[in-house]
């Protein structure tokens, strides 16, 4: 066998193998999708799937539910993910000091990342609780009155955006850490010889130089609060009255409790375009400039 | 601070005048509030798990109980009828197979497309690295039934490959910079001493890049741990993975909180211990690679 046909050989073994999973499990559930929802596809029906064209994609148009969801999904991505950056930011910060022990405290901040996020919300559904959750304990404490944070329609989202905070916070820490770390000091020095004043050096010098790293972890966080659905399965199920009824938590419940797959399978494909085109972007943006190397 | 010249490293002390930074004190304040606020869940569901059934609903909650194991007994061996094996097995399969298919699958084709010429080879790398940002849950009308047609439902199978699809990418974000670092000299030489390229690519570069295969099989075996959508809607009973039994509780919550909190602490244990004695693995892996 020649050198090029051996190349190209174990090229085809080692590249085909991850290809064939991904067209079969990525690129064709997408085309399956769009497919599914050009039907009336309701499991509960008695009748065979059917062809209905545009109609569940009008429907959408019309939903109120739909727009409440798309709405309660913008909510928390803004709300989470902007507390979120801005704490992360100023925390990663805090952590970027030799003092000694900060290292250990900033590798044990991070153990809510890794948390299973079905124990999370089960865990903080549990802190919440209006009769005997620890979080009204403190808030009596204090001298306040107890709260209903899971049945009033603004605490629950409010609780939400709380419990992913506590989760997430750490991530965006780490990675604006990370960032901060590999910025070169020497060009530091050489300001402040210069004499430009602390406030100068940060405006001027450590954002714009960040400004990647916040941008990717930015969409990172966005992308992935957009697809949150574990929280709201074990807080507040959506409610009350659709106040936490996110897009993921609309969708599943449309094609797994109603069984009505066809109108789920367009909402999918309008959430795989809007991911789609924010990925991209996102990932050309990774690849090419780097973040922190 | 140190000034390198040419010859000798030299010791300047410069007093150091930072105006605009914290306080060391402030800094330590911040820092542990954070890291307590960042503990106090886990304490919660940690205590709550030892508590007694009075203890658990008592109001003001009590700080100093006596511990019984009587609510692991119950997640362990009565709850849902048959206990937590099952699902711990079920959990652990899936984990450690799909783990081990990502890892190498996804170290096999960021390989093939970081060294060899492969048609569209570039866009083929940029597909698998953007599949990171699918949201399983626009996937998961279709691949239900994809699942059910295969009569693959409530298999371990289907969890295997669905996982393997989903983690593969973030081996490839991880694996790309560890494949870049190897000197393509090492490579050649191999070559020319006789081995072929996928003997090079077994014997010459997975033993260079051990790291990283260690980064992306915890983060891979963590997020398959985790998942709980695409587990509950492919699975009812007998490939039940830990999520779904956790999430099966969720309809009798308001009566037996206990065992419910011992099944969460034993879900989130171990990864909870990876993530700390791992922590210097994990890191390069949350970033994307892009931190060494």
């Amino acid at each position: 066998m020649s050198q090029r046909a051996e190349a190209r050989r174990a090229a085809t073994v080692l590249v085909a193998p991850a290809i064939i999973l991904l067209l079969a499990l990525n690129i064709f559930p997408i085309i399956y999708a769009a497919y599914i929802s050009l039907h009336h596809w309701n499991l509960a029906s008695p009748n065979p799937p059917r062809f209905a064209g545009l109609f569940n994609y009008e429907e959408l148009l019309i939903d109120e539910r739909f727009s409440n969801s798309l709405m309660v999904s913008g909510q928390f991505i803004f709300l989470a993910v902007g507390v979120e950056l801005l704490l992360g930011f100023a925390l990663a910060f805090v952590f970027n000091s030799k003092l000694p022990g900060l290292d250990t405290l900033r590798k044990i901040s991070l153990l809510p990342v890794m948390a299973m996020p079905l124990v999370v919300g089960l865990t903080w559904f549990y802190m919440l609780n209006e009769n005997f959750g620890v979080t009204n304990w403190i808030l009596t404490v204090f001298g306040f009155d107890r709260q209903p944070f899971l049945t009033d329609q603004t605490l629950a989202i409010l609780s939400v955006v709380l419990t992913d905070i506590w989760q997430w916070t750490p991530f965006v820490t780490l990675v604006i850490f990370a960032a901060l770390q590999s910025l070169p000091e020497y060009v530091f020095e050489a300001a402040r010889m210069d004499g430009l004043t602390e406030r100068q050096i940060f405006f001027k010098m450590t954002l714009p130089l960040l400004r990647p790293a916040i941008l990717v972890v930015l969409v990172i966080r966005a992308v992935d609060a957009f697809r949150m659905i574990e929280l709201i399965f074990m807080m507040t199920k959506g409610g009350p009255a659709g106040a936490t009824e996110v897009l993921p938590w609309y969708l599943y419940t449309t094609g797994f409790l109603s069984l009505n797959l066809g109108y789920a399978a367009a909402m999918a494909v309008v959430m795989i375009i809007v991911v789609t085109l924010v990925a991209q972007v996102l990932v050309r943006k990774i690849v090419n400039q780097g973040v922190m190397e | 601070m140190t000034v390198s010249t040419a010859h000798s490293t030299v010791q300047i002390n410069v007093p150091k005048k930072r105006r605009n930074s914290l306080g060391d004190y402030t800094r330590y304040l911040i820092a542990s509030g954070f890291v307590g606020f960042c503990l106090f869940p886990f304490y919660i569901i940690i205590s709550t798990s030892l508590k007694s059934d009075a203890d658990i609903f008592a109001w003001p909650p009590v700080w100093l109980f006596e511990a019984t194991p009587e609510n692991y007994y119950n997640a362990l061996f009565v709850f849902g009828g048959e206990g937590i094996f099952k699902y711990l097995i079920n959990s652990l399969v899936v984990t450690g197979i799909s783990t081990a298919l990502a890892v190498g699958l996804g170290a096999m084709v960021c390989y093939g497309l970081t060294r060899f010429k492969v048609v569209a080879g570039n866009h083929l790398f940029f597909f698998i690295l953007s599949t990171r940002f699918a949201p399983p849950v626009a996937f998961v009308v279709p691949l239900y039934l994809m699942v059910q047609r295969t009569g693959l439902i409530d298999t371990h199978l289907a969890l295997i490959l669905i996982y393997t699809s989903m983690n593969m990418s973030l081996v490839v974000w991880v694996m790309r910079g560890f494949f870049e670092a190897i000197p393509i000299e090492i490579e050649e030489a191999a070559l020319i001493d006789g081995y072929t390229r996928l003997q090079i690519f077994r014997k010459v570069v997975l033993p260079l890049v051990k790291p990283g295969l260690i980064t992306t099989s915890i983060l891979s075996a963590i997020m398959a741990w985790n998942e709980f959508l695409i587990a509950t809607v492919m699975t009812q009973n007998s490939a039940a993975t830990l999520p779904v039994y956790l999430a099966g509780f969720s309809g009798s919550m308001g009566l037996e909180w206990g065992p419910y909190l011992a099944v969460g602490t034993m879900a989130v244990a171990p990864i909870m211990i990876f993530t700390l004695v791992l922590q210097r693995h994990l890191v390069r892996g949350l970033t994307f690679g892009a931190v060494r």
